[in-house]
């Protein structure tokens, strides 16, 4: 878990130093260049338009007139009806990251002893005074995804209030994280996570992505730090922001968020710039989560190559070394579209390896060979020959050997540590910090400024 | 939910019958009866194709595509059923649906670009302060519990464009009546797969684009041939069912060569057999000749009307 005071860095994945995160507002873009076969013209009714022309001109001319009176009194300033303090009673901060701020709460209504996460979204600033500005893409897809979405492992979203142009979304409150369980193995005096965990936690996974993948829905950022699990050992999928529909897009996948998936768990053919990649690029994240948790370590630990300029992507040299060296040089035999990817030419600058896969699988200790065979699976170059979630779900590796139990921690001997709430910080109608009273993304900002300066 | 129709949010959560739309309307108008009867409204069909040609004008002027101003539409009639259209400004509702449907059907533009071209074509109307519209945002998203996927009768007009074998003016003809449907409270009624059933079997009987004035009459023919089918299917719904699991593609064949009469039988056949709730049809079917009728008295001075009776009311309201 993240510390308290190493809070401002404004990074929720910060927490084994060095993570890297995705900053989720990559979206937003305006081009309409694409076209698919649902476009058409709108609806054309003989009457539609025949007046705009002339009114446009004549009232425009009134424009300076009206605006003043209209800005101020047209319509009551919003107002929730729900408040969030008058229903929780608020725990503790828990984390925040580019989005906001994470706390750890409780309901007020007498009989309900569930705890919950609140998940603030903050408000955009422009100058001092905190401004409606627009709800970002990301809030708006977690929002309407984790209202519609049902299932034992996907985090469940008890409510939103919209107050005080924050949002505010409560989740169901989840104990652990597959993050936080992996730092805890890593100890030196630790074990590793017993099989029947991991076989557990990978099956929930799996489980909870082929329900999404079923209901046309892409996570784009699996990694062990989104992936919570309750003290009961129930695996449950969380942060949605850059999940989205893919269901016939109207237009490409790619033209809506240039980056997906933090660096280390990005699939190849997102390295190699695929603009219609499929629901494989998060078995490939699942595949990175299996390794780690045997591991205890990131399987693809590369460098992630800063975006220079905002319009053009990097090409990831150290992220696909980092996957070349264990899994192989992709060839045509191995992955017959590879020769169409759009950074196929930077494969060639590639040094020749073999893959090592089965070696690095036996060299971090791991003896299981079916374990072994889904694992490669999951990791096949070739999006289309990859596992599908449903077809990971019936690998054997699940039916032999220990028993499958939907309790990751069925059977273990010991405890993990809860997640550390802070107690000195848990005003969550605050926009920042306690203690410096600036609001948290502009402490964030001049710190990153700091670092880069320095 | 996204895939599946029967556990979305718009199925549990926003489609009611008519009797209860109409008592939830009936109760906003009873909660200030004197700002009602102060600020007469146009009767809401004409409101709503009011409503679709002004957003249908701010979104063509940032290219947007019809299945984002559907969205839009059926947020505009969702947030209605909650609010009181008198106390809103009904120009800055309109910009904000179509604001957030764009971000929900992944293709967003950014708030400022939606509020001046809103403001080039609601000048004395529209604020200019994006923060308005931003703040609006708050209140439509709250009103409609976050439930803001949406699905549209487009997708299953896709699916059964192949297996109906409809030619390329039917497959035209149904999606501009789905375009229609959104002007009418049907989105509201009824699943996505009864309108676009609807407007499948609409363009089938309305063929060769009728004239406008023809239209009328056509729809009703139509209505009366699909009253028909429940009649006669009534009667024998045990034979029918036998045929039901099997009948999925073979009813209805290419219209060539064929008199539109049979193939308006072998569409009939074909929805008898698949199950169809007719009467849904045949209900949509009566909406939509409703909303062409009401578009038949939708003069140009009905709209100059609905243009100034909503200005009355923004600027007076606005004074108070």
């Amino acid at each position: 878990m993240q510390r308290a005071e190493d809070r401002e860095v404004d990074d929720k994945d910060d927490r084994g130093g060095g993570r890297p995160s995705l900053l989720t507002s990559t979206s937003a873009s305006t081009s309409f260049n694409t076209i698919t076969p649902t476009q058409r013209p709108p609806s054309k009714r003989k009457r539609e338009g025949t007046h705009h022309e002339g009114d446009e001109g004549e009232d425009g001319q009134e424009e300076d007139q009206e605006e003043k009176g209209l800005d101020e009194e047209i319509m009551p300033p919003y107002k929730s009806k729900v408040r969030v303090l008058e229903e929780y009673h608020i725990i503790g901060f828990i984390s925040s990251g580019t989005y906001g701020r994470v706390y750890k709460a409780r309901s007020k209504l007498p009989g309900n002893t569930k705890e919950y996460a609140i998940k603030k979204f903050k408000p955009d600033k422009e100058g001092e005074v905190i401004q409606y500005t627009g709800i970002s893409q990301s809030a708006c897809r977690e929002m309407a995804l984790c209202s519609e979405l049902s299932h034992e492992n996907v985090i469940h979203l008890h409510e939103i209030i919209l107050e005080d142009k924050c949002i505010y979304m409560v989740f169901e409150y989840a104990e652990h994280d597959l993050l936080q369980i992996v730092h805890y193995h890593s100890h030196p005096e630790r074990r590793p996570i017993p099989e029947a965990t991991i076989k557990s936690v990978l099956w929930q996974l799996l489980n909870g992505v082929s329900y999404l993948h079923q209901n046309w829905v892409l996570h784009r950022d699996l990694k062990p730090a989104n992936i919570m699990v309750t003290a009961a050992g129930e695996v449950k999928i969380g942060d949605l922001g850059l999940a989205r529909l893919f269901w016939k897009p109207l237009q490409s996948l790619y033209t809506g968020d240039k980056v997906v998936v933090t660096i280390w768990y990005r699939a190849p053919e997102l390295l190699l710039g695929s603009k219609h990649y499929t629901a494989a690029i998060d078995l490939w994240a699942v595949g990175c989560i299996f390794a780690e948790l045997l591991a205890l370590r990131p399987i693809f630990k590369g460098e992630e190559a800063k975006m220079e300029k905002k319009s053009t992507v990097p090409f990831q040299r150290n992220q696909m070394q980092k996957i070349i060296e264990i899994l192989g040089t992709p060839t045509k035999e191995r992955w017959p579209a590879v020769t169409q990817q759009p950074e196929y030419n930077q494969l060639q600058t590639f040094k020749q390896y073999t893959n090592n896969l089965e070696a690095w699988y036996h060299q971090i200790g791991a003896t299981n060979a079916l374990g072994f065979q889904l694992l490669s699976g999951l990791l096949n170059y070739d999006p289309t020959q990859r596992l599908t979630a449903q077809a990971a779900l019936e690998h054997q590796y699940f039916s032999d050997g220990a028993k499958l139990t939907l309790n990751a921690f069925e059977g273990q001997s010991f405890d993990y540590p809860h997640r550390r709430v802070s107690q000195d910080d848990n005003d969550i109608s605050l926009p920042g910090t306690k203690r410096s009273g600036l609001p948290d993304d502009s402490l964030g900002g001049s710190r990153a400024k700091r670092l880069k300066e320095g | 939910m996204a895939a599946n129709y029967w556990a979305s949010s718009q199925r549990l959560h926003w489609q009611m019958s008519r009797q209860r739309l109409a008592e939830t309307r009936n109760a906003l108008d009873a909660q200030d009866p004197k700002t009602v009867q102060q600020y007469p409204l146009p009767e809401l069909r004409h409101l709503s194709i009011y409503f679709n040609s002004q957003i249908a004008r701010l979104g063509r002027r940032m290219q947007t595509r019809q299945q984002a101003l559907a969205t839009a539409q059926l947020y505009i009639r969702r947030f209605y059923t909650k609010v009181p259209i008198r106390d809103t400004n009904p120009y800055l509702v309109m910009a904000t649906c179509l604001y957030l449907a764009l971000k929900m059907e992944e293709c967003p533009q950014h708030i400022r670009i939606v509020v001046s071209e809103a403001r080039t074509c609601w000048p004395d109307v529209m604020p200019s302060d994006t923060a308005k519209l931003a703040e609006c945002e708050f209140y439509l998203i709250s009103e409609m519990n976050s439930y803001l996927i949406v699905h549209h009768p487009y997708r299953t007009l896709q699916d059964l464009t192949p297996v109906l074998l409809l030619t390329n003016e039917e497959n035209n003809t149904a999606w501009q009546v789905i375009n229609d449907s959104c002007l009418t409270d049907l989105p509201l009624l009824y699943p996505p797969h009864i309108i676009a059933l609807t407007a499948i079997f609409l363009s089938v009987v309305l063929k060769t684009s009728l004239p406008q004035a023809n239209i009328h009459a056509a729809a009703s023919s139509a209505a009366a041939a699909a009253a028909a089918v429940v009649a006669a299917n009534s009667g024998n719904s045990a034979g029918n069912s036998s045929g039901g699991g099997s009948g999925g593609g073979g009813g209805v064949y290419g219209a060539s060569g064929q008199g539109p009469q049979v193939r308006i039988g072998k569409l009939i056949e074909w929805y008898a057999e698949s199950k169809v709730d007719m009467e849904a049809v045949i209900d949509c079917t009566q909406e939509i000749i409703s909303l062409y009728e009401a578009w038949e008295s939708f003069t140009p001075s009905a709209e100059k009307n609905c243009k100034d009776q909503l200005c009355r009311m923004i600027k007076a309201r606005g004074i108070v």
